[in-house]
């Protein structure tokens, strides 16, 4: 196993830097320049010139990216700032709003599919599947604005923002997530349940599965000792890919509920040609990104002997 | 009657012969009341001179307010609170050197203050740190008295010499400076000298009459900081002679402000001012709606309908030059014909597009950068209106009796998509065929230099231009044959004469006669069409009042207050 950890995170070392090379370039590429960015467009191109000088842009391309790599994360050009607070509060936000995203959605994701899995073809399991598949095709920003002029402006229950106030507690801060967590938890739900739904019913299927009923076993301990276990393997493999969209992907959610996260710092570092701060949150979605998957596929092995046996192979 | 008259000859006595003109003006009429004001302070003439000017000439009766001011004064004022502004996320640092958008706008002048204020709401220059400024007989010197006993939030003296920096910093074409816009050609630093600690003298590239608009919150950068300040991390400081000093400023998140103890007038009402900021106008509008916030610093009608159409909610409208372009390449078949430029013009419906685009919150304009905010325009020159008869008759003079096709470049940013798409349909009731090309700003400004860019380079190309308070910018840099934003590429010597002429008139009435000599010559060339100037939006709950809005993203909060 920890030869199979330390191969992971060879490999990830390796994925980042040339993730870090090539959103450079592509910042290169780019049209425009940050001082005109910072300076808009109508800023005199003398002010533009000092500018970019000021900010080292005007330096040949392996110059930047070796002052990048020999002073990361840096400082912004946007913000002329330390990026590390930047990025660390922003990240700070965005894992909390995953964190009770996940934690809504995956025992409900799975709950789901479990029950129309047991119930495949009777009108709970095509209820459970028609509400799925019609919540994963409304956008975020439509049902976060129903959301927000029932909740919040109507009845007057919660927060418009997400942002709590500072120095406010857990449980209130937890109430300014609850509105913007609906959005994500009614896009995914549809999905995690689809997978869960038919990992279930494939474990039902099985020859294991069988044989457990056959030698007697009550259906609920089997379900729990044997379908559970095995029917959860997919479900795993996609609650780990969807942590890169809901660290990092989340603009339209953070832009309507009031909610710095690292989505918006990198959508905005993009548009201002920040590239000190885009290459940061970039590499910081994929550290995230990277982790989660390798706590997936190690969960994954824990679930699945045959894995574990072969990666120790 | 005679005692105004006697009242008016005492306060003639000491002034300038300009300053008499003005007198003469109003007396016969030649200039309303409103005009007089306007021009009265761009010449240095106080407020208080300016009303017992116009009380003497006997229309002291008249209300001062317009709608927007009414509108903001409502409420009982109530001493503390805090009070809630959704305001747009500072794009970049808000560095008072580089400050060029919405939201840095914004949280400069919380506590940073001009030498004179640009009232949206009076359509007047009115003193802030200058008590009274003047030219001399050309307009190329103008020497600014600075209001004494003033201070920086940090407790030091404001004087001459910090002025002499910050101008010299702003005017510096090797600075970084957003402000060299507007001092390019106008003001080097060399130019800026103290002559004591109270009185600062521009000497000026060439004569300017509308030099006091430069130094004004017009030229938004030009707030006046400490000598010595490192503008780069002013944000961590907020240091500025305003009403509030800064509580606490969170990068993208928010800021607060508290009153300044220091401060040269009156104590603000409120307690604290409590700023969030939003990437967009949608969840803005939401939290007015959700009580989340109590007002909202700067908004566009689009999106908009819910708190426009509520009596719910105090908007306060504010006249203003922010306005659209649509320039033609002159140097390009079929534009080289300015009947064809013409004829694109005369499709154009201006009172559909202000109402469908603009929920009505605008006014109508003519093919020249002369507008209604500007006493010197010339009401006489008559506005164009749609007629596509017209249009199809010119279009067959100029030897495209069945149109032509042709691509219109243009950029996401409020309204103006849909500009595009009315100029577009309108262009097609003439034979015209025009295909859009709306990218984000990014990709349509490029680099903002002729060659690298979709705005410049286009053979249409629609874009924005912010509120000004004299039409100079609007004349020189998109029109002129050494203009740096002539998207058009309209190279006229008459004009160029013309407006190097209106620049340096201090006369009103010389001005005016110029300008109605440019608007007459840009109709028949036409190498820009205007639609429409846009008025400025701020919006509060009913129990907000006093405050002091531009149409250029400003807040004024120091005689705001909330009632329970």
């Amino acid at each position: 196993m920890a030869r199979f950890i330390l191969k992971r995170l060879g490999l990830a070392l390796i994925t980042l830097w040339l993730l870090s090379v090539i959103v450079f370039v592509l910042g290169q590429v780019l049209p425009s320049d940050p001082g005109r960015s910072i300076l808009g467009p109508l800023a005199a191109p003398s002010a533009v010139h000092a500018l970019d000088h000021q900010l080292g842009v005007d330096k040949p391309i392996l110059t930047q990216y070796w002052h990048w790599i020999t002073h990361f994360p840096g400082t912004s050009y946007q913000y002329q700032a330390p990026i590390g607070p930047i990025l660390t509060s922003a990240l700070g936000r965005s894992l909390k709003l995953a964190i009770f995203a996940f934690v809504i959605l995956v025992p409900l994701g799975i709950i789901g599919g479990v029950v129309s899995a047991l119930n495949a073809g009777k009108p709970i399991d095509r209820t459970i599947s028609i509400v799925g598949q019609s919540m994963l095709t409304v956008p975020e920003f439509v049902s976060g604005i129903v959301l927000i002029v029932v909740f919040s402006v109507e009845l007057g229950w919660l927060p418009v923002s997400a942002t709590a106030p500072t120095g406010s507690g857990f449980f209130t801060s937890l109430k300014y997530l609850i509105l913007p967590v609906i959005p994500l938890v009614m896009v995914l739900f549809g999905y995690i349940a689809r997978m869960a739904r038919v990992g279930t019913i494939e474990a039902l299927e099985s020859d294991y599965a069988r044989t457990a009923i056959l030698k007697g076993l009550p259906r609920g301990v089997m379900i729990r000792r044997h379908v559970l276990r095995n029917s959860l393997l997919p479900t795993i493999t996609v609650v780990a890919t969807q942590t890169g969209y809901l660290i990092g992907g989340l603009v339209v959610v953070e832009t309507l509920f009031r909610y710095n996260g690292i989505g918006l710092l990198t959508y905005n570092a993009a548009n201002q040609h920040d590239i000190p701060m885009l290459e940061a949150c970039v590499l910081t979605i994929g550290v995230v990104y990277m982790v989660v998957t390798l706590v997936a596929d190690i969960a994954f092995s824990l679930l699945n002997p045959r894995i574990r046996l072969k990666a120790a192979e | 009657m005679s005692r105004g008259n006697s009242e008016l000859d005492r306060l003639r006595d000491g002034r300038t012969e300009l300053e008499n003109h003005y007198i003469d003006e109003l007396v016969s009429g030649r200039l309303s009341r409103r005009d007089f004001l306007r021009r009265g302070s761009v010449i240095g003439m106080s407020a208080p001179l300016l009303g017992a000017i116009v009380a003497a000439c006997g229309s002291s009766s008249k209300s001062t307010s317009s709608s927007g001011a009414a509108s903001t004064s409502s409420a009982p004022a109530t001493k503390g609170g805090t009070l809630r502004i959704a305001s747009v996320t500072p794009a970049a640092a808000v560095n008072p050197l580089t400050v060029s958008d919405a939201g840095g706008l914004t949280m400069l002048n919380q506590t940073g203050e001009f030498l004179i204020f640009d009232s949206n709401i009076k359509l007047q220059l009115q003193p802030m740190l200058a008590l009274s400024w003047s030219p001399n007989t050309d307009g190329s010197v103008w020497t600014f008295k600075l209001r004494p006993n003033v201070k920086f939030s940090n407790g030091a003296a404001m004087t001459s010499a910090d002025v002499v920096y910050t101008m010299q910093q702003l005017s510096d074409p090797k600075n970084a400076s957003n402000a060299l816009s507007a001092f390019g050609g106008v003001l080097m630093p060399s130019g800026v000298k103290a002559i004591d600690p109270l009185t600062v003298q521009f000497t000026l590239e060439a004569p300017n009459g509308n030099f006091p608009y430069a130094v004004s919150s017009d030229n938004y950068n030009a707030i006046i900081v400490p000598k010595g300040t490192d503008f780069g991390s002013w944000q961590s400081t907020f240091i500025g002679t305003g009403a509030f000093k800064l509580g606490s400023y969170t990068t993208n998140v928010g800021a607060t402000f508290v009153p300044n103890p220091n401060y040269w007038g009156p104590q603000p009402l409120l307690s604290m001012t409590s700023f969030k900021f939003y990437s967009s106008q949608a969840p803005m509008i939401l939290a007015l709606q959700g009580n989340d916030v109590d007002v909202i610093a700067q908004f566009t009608p689009a999106g908009a309908a819910a708190i426009l159409n509520s009596p719910q909610y105090k908007i306060i409208k504010l006249p203003s030059a922010n306005h659209r372009e649509l320039s033609m390449r002159n140097d390009i078949a079929p534009f080289t014909d300015p009947r064809v430029r013409q004829a694109v013009a005369y499709t154009l419906d201006r009172p559909g597009a202000v109402a469908a685009l603009l929920s009505g919150d605008g006014t109508v304009a003519n093919d020249y950068p002369f507008g209604p905010r500007f006493p010197s325009t010339d009401p006489t020159v008559p506005q164009r209106t749609q007629n596509i008869a017209m249009a199809k008759q010119l279009l067959a003079a100029a030897g495209h009796p069945n149109g032509f096709s042709t691509t219109l470049d243009s950029e996401i940013y409020e309204e103006i998509p849909e500009l595009a798409q009315v100029i577009q349909q309108d262009a097609a009731k003439a034979g015209i065929t025009i295909k859009l090309n709306i990218t984000n700003q990014t990709l349509y400004y490029g680099k903002s230099t002729y060659g690298n860019s979709n705005w410049l380079d286009g053979t249409m190309s629609l874009v924005d231009y912010g509120d000004r308070g004299s039409p100079n910018v609007y004349l020189t840099a998109p029109l002129t044959t050494t203009g740096t934003w002539n998207a058009a590429r309209f190279h006229n010597k008459e004009y160029d004469g013309l407006v190097k002429q209106y620049v340096a008139a201090l006369d009103l009435t010389a001005q005016r006669t110029i300008a109605g000599k440019i608007q007459r010559l840009l109709l028949q060339e036409t190498p820009v069409v205007y639609p429409y100037w846009i008025d400025g939006l701020t919006a509060s709950t009913p129990n907000v009042s006093g405050l002091n809005p531009t149409s250029i993203a400003q807040l004024y909060l120091n005689t705001a207050s909330k009632s329970a």
